[in-house]
């Protein structure tokens, strides 16, 4: 296609004026020559010279020619189409969302994916948790499996694939649960996105256990709450039951009334556990008609029971100063709940008054021994003789109390060890010292405690953190007149007394096990120097404090004193993806235990078990990996030994689950995929309304937007070519022949 | 005594009949000789005024207190002042006199002010018993210097301190200046105890047995009083608040409701 155009700079009066001149010229030469030749030889050589005037007329204005030439574009066009799980969901039709999407893109005589393929320059993708390339034929083969939708994540990360020209069309329901979930930025993507939404609010039937929000710990006795949101849709005027179970046993249920559609109630339930431990719950709804989820309908967490505080036991034999700064210690420590019982008078003190005048109790000696003693986590048995008070029998509730995992400590004095007639007791194969029922309590010393290798890395008797400054701390500890002697130590010793500083003394401060349990000996009731002696040297009572606390807290084996430890569980805890333990096991003596055998068991939510192998990654560090097979709540348990030995276990609760929780609620979410096309210069349109209309909505959008095809001109100038100069001469070159043929040249 | 206690008794018998009782280890009956000395009656000896009115008043408490309790105690006193490098070997401390004292110096209020701030325990009587004057003057002012933010406070009947091993109604002594003692509170500690009918005076014994100061007006159950006091005070401050733990709580309430 040509166009003529005028390119000349001249003013049309210029133009005109040169007209009418040369119209006059001509006119002038048609008389002079119309009576020298006649009128008809005057006509034709007029005639010659008007065209050339007519011709230099022309030129003068500098004629031109455009030639056009005009390219459609092919747009590039994404088409996305959304394959995640809850594209599998029954849409209102009975056929499923994904259905819906290849059922408008393949479907009739001339199928819209063969409609864009034509116009545009199409790219067809799948996307869940990402974006995957697909050829249009493959359409059809698509399944709803992803686990996750990262709808707005995919929309920038296409858009920006699209480029300025691109457009995008999306089929999806809507459900966004990746890193964003909301709204997107209208400065997010740069291509227009029109949204085609699947699945119909209005039909879709789903009770669902959402936000249960439960702690991780609570404690034994003590009630605990969890909060959870119950949302319905589609089931307005139905009254649903819920069940809270502990285990497969019935906790208590909560009748929820739905009154509206779109319902949504928080209701918080509470338990108060009895038992110590990990325990599971679940809260539950039967799964209702027409529910198109019913997974949702349930959830279900741990919970590690605890103690609220520990719990300690302390029997003295007599009122006593070693008693009472021991007492000072446990009661300034708001996590201890001391029980205590001082015996106040012998069976040969007499008293003056009648017992009513006294405030002296019984000994419930049933009731601690037969009854109480596994409520508590430690014993202390301080200048304490059973022969006084109750029969040897009573000891074996206290060796088992330690064999299931209890914690025993044995303070000095002449009613404990040998002078306390334990070499006969059933507590001498559970001390951690030998006793040969020929120790002695020897008074009028001056022992020091001197830390032992094993004593200076134990956490008991790390009273400070720097090494040199918690040795110089024992260092400075006033000296102890009272020492028990044993035969000798049966597990670690942290302390030797030694007279003078001298060293290789007797043991002063040992700690063994015996079963579960954890066994402390103090061969001295005269500790309490280290507090009040203390203070008198104008040196703090606080390594006292921290003694008798660390003791406490080793022997009722908190964790932070534990030997094996479950330092970490990394990885993404999701079904099918390798998490990854990292356990801490360490000697008795709390250095790094290399070469340790690791028993490691992971316990699913329904009791199946699965047992680990580890691998040490450095000395006493190991390492191993699991991957869960399913969601739901789990629980490790590490249980190390070396040498035969059991140097300790431990445990912890985890979870697994798909980080996008794409079956918790399946609502389509048409407004996001409103908003979506709004913010981006699209447009949304309704599954059931896509058709040929709609797209041509989408093309007269998207030329509106930018162009769609492009023009390419070439301009041609008329006046300076050979050919004009040629006709010029030419008209010319007719006149003067003529004239000469006919006699006036 | 209830079944359990019988019982429990019966038991002992029928061991020691079958000659199954606990027989005395060689060490245990070695270590009868020497029995280790669990309290030490310390006194306070201060410049000015009488540090001692009545030197013979220790003995006899202690006698009570071992024989009636399971303390193992020093039948005599330990006299001390408070710059003895020994004195935070002796939790326990006894204070008494009759007249104004000199001031503590600072180093020795300094030290009263650690003792008592970190589990020592300071029982003071007052053997002249004329509130505002001679020794309840000066005890008072070197208390507000000592703990210048604390009063003494009169102890409530249902305080630790009266319930440690008797259940104390009356304050004994040899006069009835207060009807109750008080005390400086530190947390829920008691640390300083202060009596002001002269508890030393109904303590003291000639060497022959005879009490020296007739107790009045109450006599010798007031006497009584005051070594029942004496004994509560020492247990108190060798078992703190051991008789507030809730498990001797319903029983007491029990016993006082009969």
């Amino acid at each position: 296609m040509s166009e003529m155009f005028f390119a000349g700079g001249l003013s049309w009066w210029v133009v005109i004026a040169v007209g009418l001149g040369a119209l006059a010229a001509v006119a002038f030469q048609f008389i002079g020559l119309k009576q020298r030749l006649g009128t008809q030889r005057a006509a034709w050589l007029t005639l010659l010279r008007s065209v050339v005037y007519a011709a230099l007329i022309f030129f003068l204005l500098s004629p031109g020619l455009i030639h056009k030439r005009v390219t459609k574009l092919r747009r590039p066009l994404s088409l996305l189409i959304d394959t995640s799980q809850s594209m599998a969901l029954p849409a209102a039709s009975g056929k499923s969302r994904l259905d819906l999407v290849k059922e408008k893109l393949l479907g009739g005589n001339e199928p819209l994916i063969e409609k864009l393929a034509r116009d545009y320059d199409l790219r067809v993708y799948q996307f869940n948790t990402s974006l995957d390339p697909v050829a249009p034929s493959e359409i059809s083969k698509l399944s709803a499996g992803g686990r996750g939708t990262r709808l707005v994540e995919i929309l920038k990360e296409a858009s920006r694939d699209a480029g300025p020209q691109g457009a995008i069309i999306v089929f999806s329901d809507g459900i966004a649960n990746g890193e964003s979930k909301g709204a997107i930025d209208s400065g997010a993507v740069s291509a227009p996105i029109f949204t085609v939404g699947f699945g119909e609010s209005q039909g879709f039937v789903d009770l669902r256990v959402a936000d249960l929000t439960a702690p991780e710990f609570a404690f034994r006795g003590r009630e605990f709450k969890l909060d959870l949101l119950v949302q319905a849709y589609g089931l307005a005027g139905k009254t649903v039951p819920l069940y809270f179970n502990r285990g497969k046993n019935l906790v208590a249920t909560r009748s929820v009334n739905i009154d509206k559609d779109a319902f949504e109630q928080r209701i918080t339930l509470a338990y108060t556990p009895k038992e110590i431990g990990a325990h599971s719950f679940s809260v539950s709804a039967a799964a209702q008609p027409g529910e198109q989820i019913a997974d949702n309908n349930h959830k279900e967490f741990r919970v590690e029971v605890q103690r609220d505080k520990l719990r300690v036991l302390t029997l003295s034999g007599s009122p006593a100063w070693n008693y009472r700064f021991l007492r000072m210690a446990l009661k300034q420590d708001p996590f201890i709940d001391l029980v205590s019982f001082v015996f106040l008078r012998t069976p040969t003190d007499v008293v003056d008054v009648p017992e009513s005048q006294l405030s002296l109790i019984p000994f419930p000696i049933d009731e601690i021994f037969l009854e109480e003693l596994k409520n508590f986590d430690v014993v202390f048995l301080d200048d304490f003789s059973y022969r006084s008070y109750f029969n040897i029998q009573y000891l074996e509730r206290v060796r088992d109390f330690v064999r299931d995992g209890g914690g025993l400590a044995m303070m000095g004095g002449i009613r404990s060890f040998d002078s306390g007639g334990y070499a006969e007791s059933p507590l001498r194969e559970v001390l951690p010292v030998e006793l040969d029922g020929k120790g002695r309590y020897r008074m009028k010393t001056r022992a020091r405690g001197i830390l032992t290798s094993s004593g200076k890395a134990h956490p008991i008797t790390r009273l400070l953190p720097d090494p040199q400054a918690n040795e110089e701390a024992w260092k400075k500890m006033p000296p102890l007149t009272s020492l028990n002697l044993v035969a000798r130590s049966r597990g670690e010793t942290l302390l030797q007394a030694a007279e003078d500083g001298a060293g290789g003394g007797p043991p002063l401060l040992t700690v063994g096990r015996f079963g579960k349990g954890r066994t402390l000996a103090l061969m001295s009731d005269d500790i309490w120097r280290w507090s009040f002696g203390a203070v008198g040297a104008r040196e703090s009572p606080q390594n006292h404090l921290k003694l008798i606390r660390h003791s406490v807290r080793w022997l009722a084996q908190e964790p932070t004193f534990e030997q094996v430890q479950i330092r970490s569980v990394g990885g993404p805890r999701a079904p099918g993806e390798k998490s990854e333990f990292k356990i801490q096991v360490l000697n008795d003596d709390f250095t790094p235990a290399a070469h340790a055998i690791l028993k490691i068991v992971v316990t699913g939510a329904e009791g199946e078990q699965t047992r680990l192998e580890a691998s040490e990654e450095s000395e006493g560090q190991y390492r191993a990996d699991f991957t869960p097979a399913r969601e739901g709540a789990y629980r490790i348990e590490a249980e190390a030994q070396l040498g035969g030995k059991t140097l300790g276990r431990d445990r912890k609760n985890f979870s697994v689950a798909f980080p996008y929780a794409e079956a918790e609620d399946g609502r389509p979410r048409p407004e996001l995929l409103k908003q979506i096309a709004e913010t981006s210069r699209g447009e949304f349109i309704a599954g059931a309304e896509l058709n040929a209309a709609s797209l041509e909505r989408v093309a007269a959008k998207l030329n509106l937007l930018a162009p769609s095809e492009i023009v390419e001109r070439t301009e041609i100038p008329l006046w300076s070519t050979l050919t004009t100069f040629s006709i010029i001469l030419i008209l010319l070159s007719s006149e003067w022949w003529l004239r000469r043929k006919w006699g006036m040249i | 005594m209830d079944r359990r206690d019988f019982l429990r008794l019966l038991s002992y018998g029928c061991l020691a009949a079958a000659g199954l009782a606990p027989a005395k280890s060689p060490a245990g009956q070695a270590q009868e000789r020497e029995r280790p000395i669990q309290f030490v009656f310390a006194q306070l000896k201060y410049r000015g005024g009488d540090w001692n009115p009545h030197a013979l008043a220790v003995q006899p408490l202690m006698e009570e207190l071992m024989q009636r309790t399971s303390v193992e105690a020093a039948p005599a006193r330990r006299e001390m002042t408070l710059t003895d490098p020994d004195l935070f070997s002796h939790p326990f401390l006894y204070m008494s006199g009759k007249y104004e004292f000199e001031p503590f110096n600072l180093d020795e209020i300094d030290i009263l002010r650690r003792f008592l701030s970190y589990g020592g325990f300071l029982l003071v009587d007052d053997a002249l018993g004329q509130p505002g004057y001679g020794f309840d003057q000066s005890l008072r002012r070197e208390m507000k210097r000592i703990f210048p933010e604390k009063e003494f406070s009169r102890l409530p009947t249902a305080h630790p301190a009266l319930r440690s091993y008797y259940l104390l109604w009356r304050i004994g002594g040899v006069r009835i200046v207060r009807p109750y003692v008080e005390g400086i509170n530190i947390g829920a500690t008691t640390p300083v105890v202060y009596c002001q009918n002269d508890l030393g005076g109904a303590w003291e014994r000639d060497q022959l047995g005879n009490w020296i100061n007739p107790c009045t007006p109450g006599g010798e159950p007031q006497r009584r009083d005051a070594f029942h006091l004496g004994i509560n005070l020492i247990l108190y401050a060798m078992t703190e608040n051991y008789k507030d733990d809730l498990i001797h709580v319903p029983f007491i309430q029990r016993r006082l409701s009969r």
